[in-house]
């Protein structure tokens, strides 16, 4: 796929960096949306939002690779983040993720061969009262047990 | 102090940095010399070349960020970066490129830590054992003012070069903090095999030492056996202030008047809006205020050629390498009867040479550079000359002595008095008030 938004696209890139006394303030937003459009940030993708800021590539990889809500791989249909900080933790959280590894056959951080699932930990997504929770895509799911894991996996497509 | 070390690796002794880090000063002025820390320390890429010049060590780095903006703000090509984050984060490349810039050797510089080393330098030598001098870059027209590093103490180290690296020293008028690639890795010749070390004669197919007494003999003689109109000098713009005028002078009072100093280079220099300067001369202007650019070199190889000039007297330049035809080059040096070379190094040229005046190199003698904006800029002598070659003033004052009888200065600075008595542009100028920092040539000169 070549890496280059549409028209209406660069429309939204404009927009949105009209929206900072710096352009440049609309680079996170710029690169969520890059990571709509082309699934994921790849090197080259990284090198054509530079292009849009008048930005070296080097400078985008450092955005991209603090932040963590970027994939710098493909990833998975659906994104499984599990919380494992404290609450969660204390509440089995560590059980969650055993279970859902041995599950997927993955491991933390991979995406399963069927392109399905990517499965990830995270830090606390402030849901403490309903822990152990994870985050499906844009869905939060807490009280977590094992049978409500396996049914939600089922679920997704 | 003790955060900065909770990661950064506990082995000055093989941290080619120690000696002049400032982690190291800090620490140990400030240190707690036995460390908290239980943990394991974080793992980071190590020996990793960036470019051609510079190395990352990754597990030193402090993060300080001091390459990346030289990168943005300085050379504007934005190379670097500070990638990942909290104790993960460390300096790198975008992948795929490399921190090649024409002078990305600065980073080395500004980085406080042994995280960014010098690949050319790196141990090489401990840098306790250097000496320092100030000097004046020769390899354009900007003139960058520059340290020559010198390796006396141990002599075993670093192949036995003298000179071991080269590094900026501050002029906010010239250079501010910095120098290009080209100058900061151009001082191999300085302690090159090529380098001529004792005058040389050749009669025949034979080459013959000869002791400078001699040799001054032999020019002379040389000098008086033609007319003025039978001789050519082709001077160098890489000569210096002092050495130009005295060869001025040598050649005034012979009348002589096939005179210039231009050889166009085979490949013209680039020049950016920075510091480099496409004449990759330290003293062109020097040596056109000081008038030795009577003529026009490729009519006098001409006139060679046709042998209406029997005696060609050429100083430094490889004019085999020069942009003209080499045929021609070489036409007028078999065409003339005697062809003097007077140079650092031996080249193409010299081969042809009848008789081979050794000079020192610039580290090795001291005097002055004009650069194209007019400053006149001091260079010291970091050492002694390689074997019997002598500075240029020095061998065309005995030439002076033996050709016309004048009383032959005995330090680089009274010739230099001598111009600035005799040459309007330098009225004025004297040694002490060029001072370390430079000083513009008078006013209204050209
Ligand atoms: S960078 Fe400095 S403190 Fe770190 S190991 Fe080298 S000399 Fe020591
Ligand atoms: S200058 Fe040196 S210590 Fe500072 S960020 Fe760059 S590599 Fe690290
Ligand atoms: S610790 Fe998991 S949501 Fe707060």
């Amino acid at each position: 796929m070549p890496v280059e938004f549409t028209r209406e696209q660069l429309g939204e890139v404009t927009r949105l960096q009209r929206l900072y006394p710096d352009r440049g303030g609309a680079l996170l937003p710029v690169l969520h949306l890059a990571q709509e459009v082309f699934g994921y940030i790849s090197e080259d993708v990284e090198k054509y939002v530079g292009t849009l800021f008048d930005l070296g590539p080097a400078h985008v990889h450092e955005v991209v690779t603090f932040y963590t809500m970027y994939f710098r791989r493909p990833r998975g249909r659906h994104v499984l983040s599990v919380c494992h900080n404290l609450s969660c933790h204390l509440m089995g959280a560590q059980e969650i993720i055993a279970h859902l590894t041995s599950r997927l056959g993955i491991e933390l951080g991979e995406t399963t061969d069927d392109g399905r699932i990517t499965l990830l930990t995270v830090e606390c997504l402030c849901a403490c009262e309903m822990a152990p929770m994870l985050q499906v895509d844009d869905r939060y799911e807490g009280h977590l047990t094992v049978e409500k894991v396996e049914r939600l996996v089922d679920r997704l497509a | 102090m003790e955060f900065h070390l909770i990661n950064h690796p506990l082995d000055c002794p093989v941290c080619d940095q120690a000696g002049e880090c400032w982690l190291q000063i800090y620490y140990m002025k400030h240190g707690l010399y036995e460390p908290r820390m239980t943990d394991d320390k974080v793992h980071k890429p190590k020996a990793v070349p960036l470019g051609p010049h510079v190395i990352l060590d990754a597990e030193r780095c402090i993060l300080c960020s001091r390459c990346v903006r030289f990168c943005d703000e300085v050379t504007r090509t934005g190379e670097l970066g500070i990638f990942g984050r909290g104790d993960r984060s460390e300096i790198g490349l975008f992948p795929g490129t490399e921190l090649a810039n024409k002078y990305s050797g600065n980073v080395v510089d500004i980085c406080p830590v042994g995280a960014l080393t010098d690949r050319d330098f790196r141990f090489q030598v401990r840098v306790w054992y250097l000496e320092s001098q100030k000097s004046i870059c020769p390899g354009c027209a900007r003139g960058c003012n520059i340290e020559v590093h010198v390796n006396r103490r141990r002599p075993h180290h670093a192949q036995g070069r003298r000179v071991v690296r080269l590094k900026p020293r501050f002029n906010d008028a010239v250079n501010k903090w910095w120098i290009c690639d080209e100058g900061r890795y151009g001082y191999g010749f300085v302690d090159d095999p090529s380098r001529l070390t004792a005058p040389l004669r050749r009669v025949g197919g034979k080459t013959l030492d000869v002791s400078w007494t001699e040799m001054f003999t032999l020019v002379a003689d040389g000098l008086r056996r033609y007319t003025a109109d039978e001789i050519g000098v082709i001077a160098s713009p890489k000569m210096s202030n002092e050495d130009l005028f005295l060869l001025e002078r040598l050649v005034d009072g012979l009348g002589v008047r096939a005179v210039d100093y231009r050889v166009p280079p085979a490949q013209p220099g680039d020049q950016d809006d920075f510091l480099i300067r496409a004449d990759r001369n330290p003293n062109s202007r020097g040596a056109e205020l000081i008038g030795l650019g009577r003529s026009d070199a490729r009519a006098i190889l001409n006139a060679a050629r046709d042998r209406r000039i029997k005696c060609l007297w050429v100083f430094h330049h490889d004019l085999l390498a020069s942009a003209w035809p080499e045929g021609e080059v070489l036409d007028a040096l078999l065409g003339a009867e005697t062809v003097i070379f007077q140079g650092t190094n031996a080249n193409a040229t010299s081969a042809h040479a009848h008789l081979t005046l050794p000079a020192a190199a610039y580290p090795e003698r001291e005097g002055t550079y004009t650069n194209f904006e007019g400053r006149v800029q001091r260079f010291r002598q970091a050492f002694e000359p390689l074997g019997q070659a002598l500075a240029d003033w020095e061998s065309l004052g005995c030439l002076l002595q033996a050709v016309q009888g004048a009383g032959r200065p005995s330090r680089a600075e009274e010739c230099f008095r001598a111009l600035a008595a005799a040459v309007p542009a330098y009225a004025g100028l004297s040694y002490r008030s060029i001072g370390d920092g430079g000083q513009m040539i008078a006013t209204g000169s050209p």
